[in-house]
């Protein structure tokens, strides 16, 4: 070096190689995590277009036994669930919890291989149980019941270094946001895991409070998990893309608590009028609607931090990502409400809005988020850039009107179904025309899942690419827009 | 923090080439101290009290033995009356609707317009058969009928004649279907009851075919047995009434 630089830079520069050694030092499970995660994801949605194929044409795909749609429906929502959102979810939670505790991953790491190689073989095998007939007919839980301990233990062995990790922290106030969410997530998952599975493998004739367990496990997954690894995601995210602080502290406390509090509360709204003590629905519809505060208080956080800056949605991929999963969530918790009280659920219960509501928290609300911390870590970790701004353009364009088609389409047919069973009038009609009359939507679905399905080929294709260190050769960061040329990149990475 | 250490001295070469990802992050910021506005506030009570209404009532008193809160609010039967009992769906109508998709068990020999196929499957409409006793008529459903028959006058002699489709069916199909035979392209005849076809079950079990001859002394006896009072109790059979 040619002059002595000052103690600022000194100190920046050291910071740099601080993070630079916390990348290295989670990069083999982060990249693992994320690169089976996205093959899960890539045949979860190829499952999702042949079960909507089979929703309009049974004859589809002949008669074969393993390829009914009883059997194909199951083993893609398990493939989206544990396949991809809570593994990718894992990868996320890693790296944002070693990066904003400033710890390294310090041993340990094979053990998070073997682990995660655990994880997938549990779910390869769960998912061949469900297609042979070994399903337990258990919403979300369809896996035959030897998987669980062993996603349990996998689960736990990622779990514990973050705890860890988040002990060992330096933890200024108001800097830790979206560790609270990770570290909540860390323990919430393994609670409502545990909890339904013992109380619905071990627990012989539960009998219908065995459906109200099950219906709260599949919310508590999608509210303890899903929620707030993707709200932590994009409380670390958008203030990274965007350089400036959290909005307001205040909220951000507000919504974690409210999550923290109502989430667990929810689920036996699923049954409401169906034979539980009432008072069980009652309480979920109560807290399913109260989730519309902590929800919107995130979501309002979320936008008075991103104000000023929307020129970067249009430029960097994660803002981008991230800004549709947060603009996502708002809307995801009017629909749970929608579907939570009792006035609106009489009608949206046991229909197609409840896929539709399922879908649009795994993949629109919860993978956006993902996907924008994807687009964000592998670069650092990979050590090149993406490689093409067309497929990232592909991949979100064909995801948002892919997810947005699924869920407006499963919704209507929902409302239309329900209410025409409800319907006193339609007394004479038999159940089998109303099903009947939801066909052209089941068209839309399988079409939009067909849309999905490409630009998750892409995806994973773009991801391995990069994992095997083919990316580009650069220190500029890939950018969406090139409109802006007289804006200075590094500002935008 | 662990710069102090000597092989932590940063070397800029280096990161530009590796770490250039790393070096063009922005800072981390403390959050803002803005309070929660107003209008939170404001629309977080409304939402309150919309969620606090899904107590109340819903809640069954808490009790562990209400599992239904929407019994309170019963609504009107919209269905259309029956004559006789004042509740439920008129019999008639019932069977008559039943009947008609049972009836493609028969379609597929006499046809959808009950004509039959000339030379081959005999018709129902207009057929004395269908219309004559309804003793007969179950018989033939139940146990099957072989050998020549004369119907409206034609000679039918199907090889292997008629199954005996009705045994495969429960007594409330076949007596459906039936009904449903009998007031149908211009048919008019009383309703057969599921009690009937019981009757007949009950009385003859025998595991051949009818033929013909065996079945002359069936011909005008109609089972005994109560039939709803309604349209499918004469003869003719009035339009449903309108819903109360």
């Amino acid at each position: 070096m040619q002059t002595t630089p000052s103690s600022a830079d000194l100190d920046l520069q050291a910071d740099n190689l601080r993070r630079a050694a916390i990348d290295k030092s989670v990069k083999g499970p982060v990249l693992f995590l994320f690169l089976n995660g996205a093959f899960w994801l890539m045949a979860s949605t190829i499952l999702g277009v042949l079960a909507a194929i089979k929703l309009v044409s049974p004859s589809f795909l002949g008669d074969c036994q393993f390829l009914q749609f009883g059997r194909l429906q199951p083993t893609h929502i398990n493939a989206l669930v544990y396949g991809w959102g809570i593994q990718a979810g894992l990868g996320v939670m890693l790296w944002i919890m070693a990066r904003r505790s400033g710890q390294e991953l310090k041993g340990g790491k094979s053990l998070l291989y073997v682990a995660g190689v655990f994880w997938n073989i549990a779910v390869t095998l769960g998912l061949l149980g469900i297609l042979l007939g070994g399903s337990t007919s258990m919403q979300w839980l369809e896996m035959p019941r030897f998987v669980w301990p062993i996603l349990l233990g996998s689960f736990l062995v990622f779990a514990w270094p973050m705890a860890v990790m988040f002990g060992k922290a330096f933890r200024p106030e108001g800097f830790m946001v979206s560790t609270w969410y990770i570290l909540g997530a860390c323990f919430w998952f393994p609670w409502i895991f545990l909890t339904a599975n013992v109380c619905l493998h071990c627990i012989p004739s539960l009998g219908a409070l065995a459906a109200g367990i099950n219906a709260w496990y599949v919310h508590g997954v999608i509210f303890l998990f899903f929620t707030p690894v993707a709200i932590g995601s994009a409380y670390y995210f958008i203030p990274k893309i965007t350089g400036r602080p959290i909005a307001s502290a205040e909220l951000a406390k507000l919504g974690f608590w409210g999550l923290a509090v109502l989430a667990g509360w929810t689920g036996m709204q699923t049954y409401m009028g169906g034979p539980l003590p009432s008072w069980m629905p009652s309480i979920g519809a109560l807290t399913g609607t109260l989730l519309l505060i902590p929800v919107g208080v995130v979501g309002l956080n979320h936008h008075l931090t991103t104000l000023g800056s929307h020129s970067l949605v249009a430029t960097s991929p994660t803002l981008r990502f991230t800004f549709l999963g947060s603009l996502l969530l708002p809307i995801t918790g009017v629909i749970f409400a929608l579907l939570s009280n009792y006035s609106t659920g009489v009608n949206l219960q046991f229909t197609h809005a409840g896929y539709g509501f399922q879908i649009i928290a795994i993949y629109g609300f919860f993978s956006m988020c993902v996907f924008g911390a994807i687009y964000y870590i592998v670069p650092r970790l990979a050590g090149c850039e993406w490689l093409s701004v067309r497929l990232i353009r592909n991949h979100f364009w064909f995801s948002t009107y892919g997810i947005g088609a699924i869920v407006v389409t499963s919704l209507v047919a929902g409302l239309q179904q329900g209410g025409d069973l409800n319907n006193p009038e339609m007394w004479d009609q038999d159940f089998m025309q109303l099903a009947l009359n939801s066909r052209p939507y089941m068209v839309a679905r399988a079409i939009s899942w067909a849309l999905i399905t490409w630009s998750n080929v892409w995806f994973l294709i773009h991801l391995m690419l990069m994992v095997a260190g083919l990316g580009r050769r650069s220190s500029a960061p890939t950018l969406l827009h090139s409109a802006h040329d007289d804006t200075p990149h590094a500002a935008h990475a | 923090m662990s710069a102090t250490s000597p092989s932590f001295q940063p070397d800029s070469t280096d990161l530009d080439r590796l770490h250039s990802a790393v070096k063009r992050e922005k800072v981390d910021q403390q959050a803002g101290r803005e309070p929660v506005p107003m209008l939170v506030i404001f629309l977080g009570v409304i939402v309150a009290v919309l969620a606090g209404g899904q107590l109340g009532v819903m809640t069954g008193g808490w009790s562990f033995k209400t599992s239904n809160p929407f019994h309170f609010a019963a609504a009107p039967d919209p269905r259309p009356k029956g004559l006789d009992d004042g509740g439920g769906a008129d019999p008639f109508q019932t069977a008559m609707k039943k009947g008609a998709s049972g009836y493609a068990v028969c379609g597929g020999c006499h046809q959808g317009n009950g004509n039959g196929i000339p030379g081959q499957f005999p018709p129902l409409a207009g057929s004395e058969w269908v219309l004559g006793g309804t003793e007969r008529l179950v018989r033939v459903a139940q146990h099957g009928l072989v050998g020549a028959v004369t119907v409206k006058g034609q000679g039918f002699n199907t090889p292997g004649g008629m199954q005996p489709f009705g045994a495969a069916m429960s007594a409330g199909d076949l007596a459906n279907v039936l009904t449903y035979v009998r007031n149908t392209w211009g048919n008019e005849g009383t309703m057969i009851t599921k009690e009937m076809v019981e009757k007949v079950r009950g009385e003859e079990k025998r595991a051949q075919q009818w033929t013909e001859a065996d079945l002359k002394p069936f011909a005008d006896k109609n089972v005994p047995g109560d039939i709803p009072a309604g349209p499918g109790a004469t003869a003719a059979a009035a339009p449903a009434p309108a819903a109360k």
